[in-house]
């Protein structure tokens, strides 16, 4: 089978377990997220495929071919660094060529491919800027640029956004989506970003402690959680979980919450945080401090009934975590 | 107070030391190189108009010695800085040992020169230096290192490299070790095998180091003296005779404190030529650095 298939990778340093039996894979033209944590082993994940770093067991297939014996130069293999990793001392073209040369490609090849890929990217007008007369999102064009023109087998992006500020990396979600997305090859994009992992990858893998917590589609990790770990890292506002009896939590996320005028979880207005589109209330209840998300223009008053859709309850068992499913409706009155 | 008065008078102790040590005994120099000063005179100055540096000018163990002393520097200098490169870049790699040996290749720095050049003189010893016992288990030698006027330089060089290297190193080691370890990755990653990486990443990036290693060492190399004058003092025939050691016999040998002074002037004249040259090449080197 063509794409990446990672087939339990462990990385052990010292006595530390970086990374803990991961299996993964991903198809071609699939974009992929590693999310989690710093430290949960996404990057680790990365070095691994890159051949930056050895595991210390598993196998990493690269369409179908077993690469984990090989050296990084050889996988045809491209990265986006956190810190873009552009030479300082070489020019924008310069920097995409160096690539090129050392892989002995012609001059005039390698001339006609870094125009096709400048102005992909729009930098034409920046090719012979040096990286330190650059602004954030242009270094981090550059740096994409290079990765392109490696033609890679396998793209892999660790945290290329983190550097930028939050209106820049709105801008470029969209930009990176066209360009990595839906090609040949399959993507493994690092981030610790949920906004980022939720809007650009197809599938999400959620790391903690290097461990594999839940991998599927956007909607299914927020919306079917496989435990209380996942359900707490997606969405912000955090969901709200309510002790309940048996040492299990329930979990609602703050947009289900809703004033009721029937009888429901009494509440008293705390603090209120205005957003523009939306307003985040801070509630007093006899369950402890809960969180509701409303439209901006609803005025619930100081103390209302709270409700919320059955359907929308996460379950959890306290101490481990894990997700207990088809516990629901009718015990909620056991609150 | 002005802000630009304040600062004058913040910078004007550090100034005055400075025209202390520096400015005041060179323009000493330059005065007692226009004087005739020596026993002859009762070793009291009598102006003598340009003399002295007349007969610099054709003073020919003084070219001599210019000649030795840069063949001396250039040579020293060019293998200090390739061998304090491939030192730098075995000290940079990972592994068991490498505070060990960081270490020692530190020593023959921390040794005061005078020592290890005494040490050196025995090794060189003939015939019973440890050099000739080697050579004489080869079957050849003895060799006379150090007694033989067309080679003994060199050995005077080898000296000064083995305690001169371990400083380039560190020097380059600093410089290597701020090279982020991502852009030598990154070009790994695009297939770049060691050499290529060292030419296209780690050398250019090093240019700055390299050049203030040379500035550093080409200046101490043109002013040795206290190396020479313990391992051959400056024999045979003057033939490792530097410029700071024949102002030195000038003065303390000859007792011509005048024309001492004016040998002093002369190297100063040379030294400032070879250390614009140095500065000039450091100059170029800057724009490669990214900005802070």
């Amino acid at each position: 089978m063509s794409g990446l298939r990672i087939q339990n990778l462990s990385r052990q340093l010292g006595n530390r377990l970086l990374l803990d039996g991961l299996e993964l894979t991903v198809a071609p033209g699939e974009c992929l997220a590693l999310l989690g944590p710093s430290g949960c082993g996404k990057t680790t994940t990365l070095r691994l495929v890159a051949g930056l770093d050895q595991p210390s067991s598993g196998r990493i297939l690269l369409g179908g071919e077993d690469i984990t014996g090989q050296p990084a130069g050889q996988r045809q293999v491209a990265m986006v660094f956190q810190s873009y990793a552009l030479y300082p001392h070489l020019s924008v073209a310069d920097n995409l060529a160096l690539g090129l040369r050392v892989r002995g490609v012609p001059a005039q090849e390698r001339e006609q491919r870094i125009a096709t890929v400048l102005e992909l990217l729009q930098l034409g007008n920046l090719r012979s800027r040096r990286p330190a007369q650059l602004s954030g999102g242009q270094r981090q064009r550059v740096a994409l640029a290079r990765a392109l023109l490696r033609q890679p087998r396998v793209m892999l992006l660790d945290e290329p956004m983190s550097n930028l500020d939050a209106q820049l990396r709105e801008e470029l979600r969209p930009e990176l989506r066209r360009l990595l997305c839906g090609a040949e090859p399959p993507v493994l994009y690092v981030t610790h970003d949920q906004q980022e992992a939720l809007g650009l990858a197809d599938r999400i893998a959620v790391l903690k402690d290097g461990r594999l917590q839940q991998l599927g589609l956007p909607r299914q990790l927020y919306e079917d959680p496989a435990n209380l770990f996942v359900a707490s890292f997606l969405g912000r506002p955090a969901i709200n979980l309510l002790p309940a009896e048996g040492g299990r939590l329930l979990g609602l996320r703050p947009e289900h919450l809703r004033p009721t005028a029937a009888e429901g979880l009494p509440a008293r207005l705390q603090r209120r945080e205005w957003w523009g589109h939306q307003q985040l209330l801070l509630l007093d209840t006899p369950r402890g401090e809960l969180r509701l998300l409303l439209p901006s223009g609803s005025e619930p008053g100081d103390s209302f009934q709270l409700d919320w859709p059955r359907a929308c309850e996460l379950w959890f068992e306290a101490r481990s975590g894990e997700r207990l499913r088809g516990f629901g409706s009718e015990n909620t009155r056991a609150l | 107070m002005s802000p630009g008065l304040l600062e004058g008078l913040l910078m004007l102790p550090a100034l005055l030391l400075l025209a202390l040590v520096f400015l005041w005994p060179l323009g000493a120099m330059a005065w007692l190189s226009g004087q005739a000063s020596s026993v002859l005179t009762g070793l009291t100055a009598l102006p003598n108009g340009g003399a002295n540096w007349l007969r610099l000018l054709g003073d020919g163990r003084f070219w001599q010695d210019a000649g030795q002393t840069l063949r001396f520097a250039l040579v020293s200098v060019v293998l200090e800085l390739l061998l304090g490169l491939g030192l730098a870049l075995l000290l940079q790699r990972p592994g068991r040992g490498r505070a060990w040996l960081r270490t020692l290749t530190l020593l023959p720095w921390a040794l005061p020169t005078t020592v290890m050049a005494l040490g050196w003189r025995w090794i060189y010893n003939d015939p019973f230096g440890p050099l000739n016992a080697l050579l004489g288990l080869l079957g050849i030698g003895p060799y006379g290192f150090l007694s033989n006027p067309a080679t003994s330089w060199l050995f005077t060089v080898l000296a000064d490299v083995w305690k001169t290297t371990p400083f380039v190193a560190l020097l380059l080691l600093a410089g290597l070790q701020s090279i982020p370890l991502e852009l030598r990755e990154s070009l790994e990653l695009e297939g770049a095998g060691r050499w290529q990486r060292l030419r296209h990443l780690t050398l250019p990036l090093l240019l700055p180091y390299l050049s203030l290693a040379l500035l550093f060492r080409l200046t101490q190399a043109l002013g040795v003296f206290d190396l020479v004058q313990v391992l051959t003092g400056g024999g045979p025939a003057g033939s490792t005779e530097s410029l700071a050691l024949y102002a030195y016999l000038n003065a303390m040998r000859f007792l011509d404190f005048g024309y001492s002074a004016t040998v002093v002037m002369g190297t100063f004249v040379l030294l400032l030529l070879a250390v614009s040259l140095a500065l000039l090449l450091w100059r170029r080197s800057q724009p490669h650095r990214r900005p802070a």
